[in-house]
């Protein structure tokens, strides 16, 4: 029953043609022993093939299309760099008709060596500065937040109290997840709340997984243990001793970072770095300018201090 | 003729090709016939100047789709108010008429046609950013993340609002069919 239900979630996915590999053949085996899924197969493909149909929904007035075809052919390219320019950039190069050079200066050519030297270090600081690729563990926790949202991950206990997800995961993976709880007694509006939680597999091992929502907005908290599971890349922030690694994965934020023999990844589409859904461990708590720290600075001549 | 100058003759014989496809994604985002017709010649002058940055192997098409669609959002910062739904009315003659003709008898064709019509006009009922979802998925046949690159948000968002697009989409359907039942059954009783 489970099955069918983790199934007919993805129904729209295999007609949408976005399921692919396994999933596509065990969705293609099931249909074929399960009567009831195939019905329900069956009516939503008519459904998608009857809105299919439709297209294409407009034809462009024959006017427009005479207007277009005219922006097409005379506008100019801007990859064609006009002659004159090429000629006065000839000119400077201090070139002959046949490509030689026929003069540079010692002046001329100081100049052109400390240009290259300090291209040559603008280059090594770029390298040394720009965001290293993002770990396994960040990407594995994006690919999770997306198929959970695609229905491909249901949730094995759905509540929104933290101690009975703490509990659950007690003994199914090998370190003890404990989810903090907010303090009502802060005063503060919850600002989000707490959906479930299922265990995904990574690195031959499971891996906790729990869903949470913010105002609409789904955030996604993975954890396992720190050994199989090393922060790295992207941009890195320190806080409280703890060093934050922020990337942005397909359209998602991602914030992986250890602590206390443990790796966690949150994955939101939240504005900025994504700070906001730290709010799901650290609302009501006195850590009020633990988010405050992880915001970006603001820009200063188009750099970030 | 030159490297340069044959790339742009193939960029413009391969532009063109997207332009009813572009007139009906302006038609959904604007819902007026002038708007719409400004909106894509404002496309093709775009991309005519920025067609040097696209990629080799970039996908024309959803390029085309995504300059389209900042067009517009610029569009309306600049009018500083929100989307103007005009009604249509004589812009309904403009619609494609391109159904199924691989049947002959006229009595499939007219209820094929009907059966069209009807879809067509529940989507055209439908809010913009629902039209505009199942425009792009099931109309143009842009995958996920193609219409995540578009409409410049995560592909879990192009899954649920194209899963609510739907839902409302057959719900309204399901709806006026039912409707039309009860009344050709009332018709029958009187």
């Amino acid at each position: 029953m489970n099955q069918c239900k983790e199934i007919r979630n993805q129904i729209a996915f295999y007609l949408d043609d976005e399921l692919e590999g396994r999933e596509r053949t065990e969705l293609d085996a099931h249909l074929r022993t399960c009567d009831s899924c195939s019905e329900i197969f069956a009516r939503q493909e008519r459904f998608f093939k009857s809105v299919r149909d439709c297209g294409p929904l407009y034809s462009a007035p024959a006017e427009l299309r005479a207007r277009v075809e005219q922006i097409l052919t005379t506008a100019p390219s801007p990859e064609v760099t006009p002659g004159k320019l090429r000629r006065r950039i000839q000119r400077s190069l201090q070139l002959d008709g046949s490509g030689r050079t026929r003069f540079i200066d010692a002046r001329g050519l100081t100049a052109l060596l400390a240009l290259l030297l300090l291209v040559g270090w603008a280059v090594a600081e770029y390298v040394k500065s720009r965001p290293k690729p993002p770990s396994q563990f960040a990407t594995m926790a994006v690919e999770t937040h997306q198929r959970h949202l695609r229905g491909q991950l249901p949730l094995e206990i759905s509540s929104d109290v933290p101690d009975q997800i703490s509990n659950w995961f007690a003994g199914k993976v090998p370190f003890s997840v404990k989810l903090p709880n907010y303090q009502e007694s802060s005063g503060q509006e919850k600002l989000y709340s707490l959906e479930g939680a299922r265990l995904v597999g990574y690195n031959d091992g499971y891996a906790a997984y729990v869903a949470y929502q913010m105002q609409n907005r789904p955030i996604s908290l993975v954890v396992t243990w720190e050994a199989v599971a090393h922060p790295s890349g992207g941009e890195e922030i320190v806080s409280k001793g703890l060093t934050f690694h922020y990337d942005s994965l397909q359209g998602l934020k991602v914030i992986t970072w250890s602590d206390g023999g443990l790796t966690y990844a949150l994955v939101s589409d939240l504005e900025e770095r994504g700070q906001q859904s730290c709010i799901v461990c650290h609302q009501g708590t006195k850590d009020k300018d633990f988010i405050e720290g992880l915001k970006p600075k603001a820009p200063v001549n188009g750099l970030l201090r | 003729m030159s490297k340069a100058s044959n790339r742009n003759k193939a960029f413009s014989n391969a532009a063109l090709e997207h332009i009813d496809a572009l007139y009906g994604f302006a038609m959904v985002l604007t819902r007026n016939r002038t708007e719409a017709e400004d909106l894509v010649q404002e496309t093709y002058l775009r991309a005519v100047r920025a067609f040097g940055r696209l990629m080799a192997d970039s996908n024309l098409k959803s390029w085309l789709f995504a300059i389209m669609r900042n067009a517009w959002l610029n569009q309306l910062r600049h009018d500083r108010c929100g989307p103007q739904f005009v009604e249509m009315d004589a812009e309904e003659s403009d619609r494609s008429q391109s159904f199924d003709h691989r049947t002959t008898d006229p009595h499939i064709v007219y209820l094929r046609k009907l059966e069209r019509d009807e879809v067509m006009a529940a989507i055209d009922s439908l809010p913009r950013l629902h039209r505009e979802i199942i425009l792009l998925r099931d109309i143009e046949g842009f995958s996920y993340q193609q219409i995540a690159t578009i409409l410049d948000c995560p592909a879990g968002t192009v899954m649920s609002r194209l899963g609510r697009a739907r839902e409302k989409l057959r719900n309204l359907l399901t709806e006026w069919r039912k409707g039309s039942s009860d009344n050709s059954v009332r018709a029958k009783e009187a």
